[in-house]
């Protein structure tokens, strides 16, 4: 097979397919989950559930810092490594020049881009970090029972997307090049097709369900 | 008259200028300089080489750019070193003659000749027929007791532009017609003259081919893409993009990945031979490379768009469809549920 229409083919109908299958299966997802008709309600809101609502999606990350210490102490790894890890990998999913690019032609607007050493710096700490919370995964005895083949699958495929991304640019050279680049954007394919039907979806899911949260505390009238 | 050696001394060359063509050609082709003697040797002793060059679906730019190699061999040394028994736009003989010379240099040279393929071949059709016989028919027949093939240029290696979509006379490239033969590409559109004289100088003086890739391209010139090479890779590492063709930003050599270069993925000796006497080479000139020298760069539509863009395009409406459907999908089997919900109580 010759790589560079391995190339075409995967950066032409294999990723529309994709980015369809994305879009398609996100809203998908999305209407389920609101349509899935929870019972009624009947009691009379103690507060104001709306605003709580609002609150809640406004601040929500700020509040976070109140129970800082005391879940820091004892989830450090997950704070860190989570941290590390997401700002890398979205760092480099919308900020990397190729990768701003692409976002341009999709939603019509281009991120501002970084350059190379930045980007290495991501994808490194994205890299160590990911590998850091799968081993924590692996070794503590409440995540092992939390965690199923869906996480260490989906922590393999985005160490795959980002390794490959970092093997193409910095280290491989000539003919080696375009395969790393076709193991990239296929992995980067299969996680996009992957994600509405995981858990990995929940950056979608996020202002819903803290909407939802937000809305039962101010029924609750609960003070937090 | 029939060494290299000798044909420089004819025309007028010093024995200074022989060694310098020597030593350029021992360093294109990445041989080690305790090579250089031998080489020297060798085109002090050895015959010129027999040449059969046959032209199909092409535009014999490639032929263009092989007279043209100026910057390792003159010219007219060139024409007369390469023993070109047959070539139908460079040969004097039209017709039958044309025909009859080839075939009396087929029987010679029997397993010696080189033959030089620039075109596409259509095996299932008539098409470039000559003398009665049609490309496909001309190939094979010259093919038979050559002592190497060489594709010259995109078309011959890939199937180039004849084969572009919607491909209408079936064109395949020379190592698809003549399967099971070892076949040299030294692709480009065109290739740069120099290469392919240095690939049939290393054939001449070391009786061998030199060491190819797994497409039969010579590792020497294709081993790496042009963007390993390019002089604005600095500007491509630290995020520095020109906006559009000859802006203050391309001027000062900014990357030109933004429009359009496919210089990640095309594997050619432009940043490092370059044209015209090595002069300069499209990225220099502040154009991006459109990948010439890799199959299929015809149908890579999308010459001014960056490499990293969907082909066909990817906008608004296309994720307004995608959504539009997957929130069908969702309302609809939300809707049966409830029914079926409904129906159970
Ligand atoms: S101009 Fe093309 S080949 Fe040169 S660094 Fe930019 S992308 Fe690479
Ligand atoms: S720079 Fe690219 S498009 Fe231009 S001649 Fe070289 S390989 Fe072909």
């Amino acid at each position: 097979m010759i790589d560079v229409e391995f190339y075409d083919f995967v950066r032409g109908p294999l990723l529309e397919f994709a980015l369809y299958f994305f879009f398609a299966g996100i809203a998908y997802r999305f209407l389920r989950v609101l349509l899935l008709g929870l019972p009624k309600d009947y009691a009379k809101p103690k507060g104001n559930p709306l605003a709580k609502a609002i609150e809640k999606i406004a601040l929500k990350p700020t509040q976070g810092w109140r129970f800082f210490m005391e879940v820091f102490a004892h989830r450090g790894i997950q704070y860190i490594g989570g941290f590390l890890f997401h700002v890398g990998f979205l760092g480099l999913t919308f900020f990397v020049p190729q990768h701003a690019f692409l976002w341009k032609e999709i939603i019509g607007f281009e991120p501002p881009y970084m350059p190379q050493l930045v980007a290495d710096i991501l994808a490194y700490s994205a890299l160590f970090s990911l590998f850091a919370l799968t081993v924590h995964r692996v070794f503590n005895p409440v995540l092992k029972l939390l965690t199923g083949k869906d996480e260490y699958f989906a922590n393999i495929l985005i160490g795959i997307v980002i390794f490959t991304g970092l093997f193409a640019t910095r280290w491989s050279g000539g003919g080696l090049y375009v395969w790393m680049l076709n193991l990239h954007m296929l992995s980067a394919v299969i996680l996009i097709i992957y994600i509405p039907f995981s858990r990995l979806s929940h950056f979608v899911y996020y202002f819903l369900s803290v909407f939802f949260y937000g809305w039962n505390v101010g029924k609750r009238g609960v003070s937090f | 008259m029939n060494t290299l050696s000798e044909i420089f001394r004819k025309r007028g060359y010093s024995r200074r200028d022989f060694l310098k063509f020597a030593s350029l050609t021992t360093a294109l082709l990445g041989l080690p300089p305790s090579m250089f003697p031998e080489i020297v040797h060798a085109l002090e002793t050895k015959p010129k080489p027999v040449v059969i060059w046959l032209e199909f679906q092409d535009c014999a730019g490639c032929s263009e750019s092989f007279i043209r190699s100026t910057t390792i061999m003159p010219t007219e040394v060139l024409l007369d070193f390469i023993s070109l028994e047959y070539h139908e736009t460079l040969m004097a003989p039209a017709g039958e003659y044309a025909e009859e010379s080839k075939k009396e240099a087929m029987e010679r040279y029997k397993g010696k000749y080189i033959l030089v393929v620039e075109g596409s071949v259509t095996p299932n059709g008539v098409y470039c027929t000559v003398g009665g016989k049609s490309n496909y028919e001309l190939l094979k027949e010259a093919a038979e007791n050559t002592a190497a093939v060489v594709s010259v240029g995109s078309c011959a290696s890939w199937g180039g532009i004849p084969k572009a979509e919607p491909n209408p006379t079936g064109a395949v490239p020379v190592y698809e017609a003549l399967k099971g033969k070892q076949v040299v590409n030294i692709p480009g559109c065109p290739p740069i003259g120099d290469v392919m004289v240095a690939t049939i100088v290393h054939f001449l003086a070391l009786g061998k081919l030199p060491p190819l890739d797994n497409l039969g391209r010579p590792k020497t010139f294709y081993g790496q893409t042009i963007h390993d090479r390019c002089y604005r890779r600095a500007f491509y590492n630290a995020g520095k993009f020109a906006e559009s063709f000859d802006d203050e930003k391309a001027r000062n050599g900014y990357c030109l990945y933004k429009v359009g270069c496919k210089g990640p993925i095309t594997r050619n000796a432009c940043p490092t031979i370059r044209w015209n006497g090595g002069l300069s080479f499209p990225i220099q000139s502040g154009h991006p490379c459109f990948g010439c020298s890799e199959p299929d760069f015809w149908d890579r539509g999308f010459i001014y768009r960056p490499l990293s863009v969907v082909e066909t395009g990817f906008g608004v409406e296309k994720i307004a469809a995608g959504v539009a459907v997957g929130a069908a999908a969702g309302a609809g089997i939300a809707w049966i549920n409830k029914k079926l919900r409904g129906g159970k109580k």
